[in-house]
């Protein structure tokens, strides 16, 4: 027999479910849950924030996992947060945010997975050596795979390219990343490397990288290809506030070879073989909020080169410098931004080794400008001197740019497309010296007269509009521009152009 | 002519309904027009780089020389370039040489020539050697003829086969490598010593392979044999006369027996001979001594004198 109430739940059960009714069942089910972290996080803040300046000593610390991780490598990120190590007393919160440190360190050598969990307990307190205060700290880091291969292809407006490429990680235990790459394609058409980056006494901001390479590279704007051959040493540097240094030294065999049946006299002049050896210094100072389409911030790059210099021989001498700079303030609120770019650099000859002439320089050692990341408005190294129509590129150049970046109404200005209204320009040119006659030994002389010229005449420049796509990997723009100011010979670009690229002016 | 000029006329005839469809591509007139308004200003070209040659409008002959001795148009040290030297000689042809290297070359190898361009904005397309000596019959006021002996080609190959094969082995892989091949053609090319290895090795790789081509193995015994023979047999066939084949003018038979027997026959070439065998058989044979020293003495002698 049924009673009454069993009818009452056959029939409920009878009954659809309302789908309103169970949203607000599953919302509030929801936010219970979430309260009760909520809470339990609170109370482990509050239980934190009581505890804060309890005394604490770490008496040891655990690494879980890291099996294929080198021992002494992890002790060096975590001996000195050991209480036995300091000198002073620690407070619980002064603990937790050493603890967290060294997870960070950990983190940023890129072998272990993340997030790196963190877990405190305190010691048996029967154990004759431990004391009141001792937390044990385990830290439990699980290695990321050992190898990733990648290949594929691409191809782009005036490129195509496969490409393979393999990393083993961790390869002595000791974060070190041995990275090998190979790639075939249309413009750069064969490019191999191996290179070795290691982190130096377990700091992730010091790193130490050795790199070999082989490449050979179709420079069309200049009749010929270029192919290299060679190995660079790199120290990299990372301070507390965020600046990148690099000091490197390199050793590289340039062949220029292959020429075009069109390539001019400079170009056949600078054929054949060079040996570079040069030691290098590159700063970097990154305060932009988003490299690829900054709305906020500023970058200071400057780069600097000792070619053959004393000591470092090989066949070319030069003392080369590039500094770059870019800035982007926003109007307000609104997604409208206001980019200005400045570069410049100068290539001063050296004499070499015994020699009392300094060296004029080569096809490979030159700037060039203009291209779509560059000087936008202008072919791919359009600007600057031509011997026919090679762009046989200079000894000094300046160029700068403003973009003004508006978001599109509709997509609003979270994504990542801007409409863009640019003007841009810049000068290249070489050094002066020829029309001296045979004296050209003056070279601090010549090199003053050189910058002088450069704000002789008007600069070569251009201006345009365009859509502006930045893709976390790289920022795509297409544009349409007429130059504005040339020299004779000199390339410009009227109408459409599609610019790929990370940096750009 | 006249049978395309028809066929020309029907095309033109059919030509209305085509400017439609291309029209999708060229650009409208009004905005070729705006276009065309710009850049707003042009100034004069940039100047040259300090290492661009100087353009004086001048033939220009790139060959393997060192920059002092291009200066001087002196021969070149090696015999390829060196029979165009002085065959652009010969032809009283007025050029200039320039101290190059394999890199250089359209066809990738020395020599070649780059015409004199009538308009400094516009280049004239190489030469490579192989149509050096058309060129030079067009652009001589003296253009040299070129004997129609029945004996030319026998006797020409055995310059390109028997001599030229004694000479790489001569030069490139008996011990005259380091004395003069090593100063010559590798020293040049870098001052760094791995670059100079490789470059090195490759070159004496090269030489071999040459070699290898016409036989399993390289018999030195055999090379200098052959090419022994082949000196006696153009010393007979020189004989008495002035020039080959008994032309009134050398011409570009005479041009490539020097381009051998100058070098054989001097002294200081590199750093001097170590193997002399292949110098030993030119210096026996008193014709082509003769011959070389009345080339050098008449075609090379401006370069002594300034």
């Amino acid at each position: 027999m049924a009673s009454p109430l069993e009818d009452d739940v056959f029939e409920k059960l009878r009954q659809k479910t309302d789908p309103a009714e169970q949203r607000k069942q599953y919302d509030e089910l929801d936010a219970r849950l979430f309260a009760q972290q909520q809470k339990s996080q609170e109370r482990v803040v509050e239980l934190i924030d009581d505890n804060s300046t309890l005394p604490v000593t770490i008496s040891s610390v655990r690494i879980l996992n890291a099996n294929r991780t080198r021992r002494g490598f992890l002790e060096r990120v975590v001996n000195p947060i050991l209480s036995a190590n300091r000198s002073d007393q620690y407070t619980l919160q002064e603990a937790l945010k050493e603890v967290g440190n060294a997870t960070e360190k950990l983190n940023r050598f890129g072998i272990f997975k993340s997030p790196i969990s963190v877990y405190f307990d305190r010691p048996d307190q029967t154990i004759p050596t431990s004391s009141p205060t001792d937390v044990d700290v385990y830290i439990s880091a699980y290695e990321r795979g050992n190898y990733t291969i990648k290949t594929g292809t691409e191809a782009g407006a005036s490129e195509a390219d496969a490409y393979i490429n393999a990393e083993l990680r961790n390869l002595f235990g000791g974060a070190e990343t041995l990275n090998a790459h190979g790639s075939l394609g249309t413009r750069t058409r064969s490019a191999y490397s191996l290179a070795l980056d290691s982190p130096i006494l377990s700091n992730p901001d010091l790193k130490f990288q050795v790199n070999g390479f082989a490449s050979s590279t179709l420079k069309s704007w200049a009749s010929h290809e270029e192919v290299l051959r060679g190995g660079t040493s790199k120290l990299l540097y990372r301070t507390k506030n965020g600046h990148q240094h690099e000091f490197g030294y390199s050793g590289i065999w340039r062949q220029v070879t292959g020429l075009a049946e069109k390539a001019s006299p400079t170009i056949r002049a600078d054929a054949g073989d060079s040996f570079k050896s040069s030691l290098s210094h590159t700063w970097i100072n990154d305060k932009r909020d988003n490299p690829m389409l900054p709305n906020r911030g500023y970058l200071l790059k400057s780069v600097g080169e000792l070619a053959g210099f004393g000591m470092l021989q090989g066949d070319v001498a030069f003392g080369k410098y590039e500094a770059e700079s870019q800035i982007a303030l926003p109007f307000g609120d609104t997604g409208i931004t206001l980019t200005a770019g400045l570069r410049g650099g100068l290539l001063y000859p050296l004499a070499l080794g015994a020699d009392k002439t300094p060296q004029n320089s080569r096809i490979n050692d030159r700037f060039q400008l203009g291209g779509p990341t560059s000087v936008r408005g202008f072919r791919l190294s359009g600007l600057g001197p031509h011997d026919g129509s090679d762009a046989v590129g200079g000894d000094v150049y300046a160029a700068g740019g403003a973009n003004l970046l508006f978001p599109i109404p509709k997509a609003g200005k979270e994504t990542p497309l801007r409409f863009q209204a640019f003007v841009n320009g810049g000068r290249l040119v070489s050094l002066k010296g020829r029309d001296r006659g045979g004296g050209q030994t003056d070279t601090a002389a010549n090199m003053k007269r050189t910058i002088a010229s450069l704000k002789d005449d008007l600069p070569s420049c251009a201006a345009g509009l365009g859509l502006v796509y930045a893709h976390p990997i790289a920022r795509f723009e297409i544009n349409f521009s007429l130059p504005l100011v040339m020299r004779a010979r000199e390339e410009g670009r009227k109408g459409l152009s599609f610019g790929v690229g990370i940096e750009f002016l | 002519m006249p049978p395309e000029t028809p066929n020309r006329d029907e095309n033109r005839q059919n030509d209305p309904p085509a400017p439609p469809a291309r029209s999708i591509f060229a650009i409208p007139a009004p905005i070729k027009q705006l276009f065309d308004r710009f850049p707003l200003l042009a100034y004069p070209a940039n100047d040259l780089p300090l290492r661009a040659p100087r353009t004086n409008n001048a033939h220009v002959l790139y060959i393997f020389t060192t920059p002092k001795a291009a200066v001087a148009g002196a021969p070149s040290y090696n015999p390829a370039c060196l029979k165009w030297q002085a065959y652009l000689n010969f032809s009283l042809i007025d050029f200039r040489v320039e101290a190059s290297n394999n890199h250089a070359s359209p066809s990738g190898a020395l020599p070649f020539l780059l015409p004199a361009a009538s308009d400094s904005t516009k280049l004239r397309p190489p030469v490579p050697s192989g149509k050096l000596q058309r060129w030079a019959m067009n652009n001589s006021t003296a253009a040299v003829e070129e004997s129609s002996d029945i004996r030319y080609e026998a006797y020409l190959s055995l310059l390109d086969h028997p001599i030229r094969r004694a000479w790489l082995y001569s030069i490139y892989i008996s011990p005259n490598s380091t004395s003069i091949a090593e100063p010559l053609y590798i020293l040049p090319t870098s001052r760094n010593p791995f670059v100079r290895l490789t470059i090195a090795r490759e070159l004496r790789r090269a030489a071999e392979k040459e070699l290898l081509k016409l036989s399993a193995v390289i018999n030195a015994e055999e090379l200098y044999k052959q090419a022994e023979e082949a000196l006696a047999a153009l010393e007979v066939v020189l004989g008495a006369h002035q020039w080959f084949f008994n032309a009134s003018r050398p011409g570009l038979f005479d041009a490539s027996v020097f381009g051998y027997t100058h070098l054989l026959l001097d002294g200081d070439l590199g750093n001097g001979w170590v193997d002399t065998r292949l110098r030993d058989a030119v210096l026996q044979r008193k014709n082509l001594v003769a011959h070389r020293n009345r080339i050098l003495n008449a075609y090379f002698q401006k370069l002594k004198t300034g």
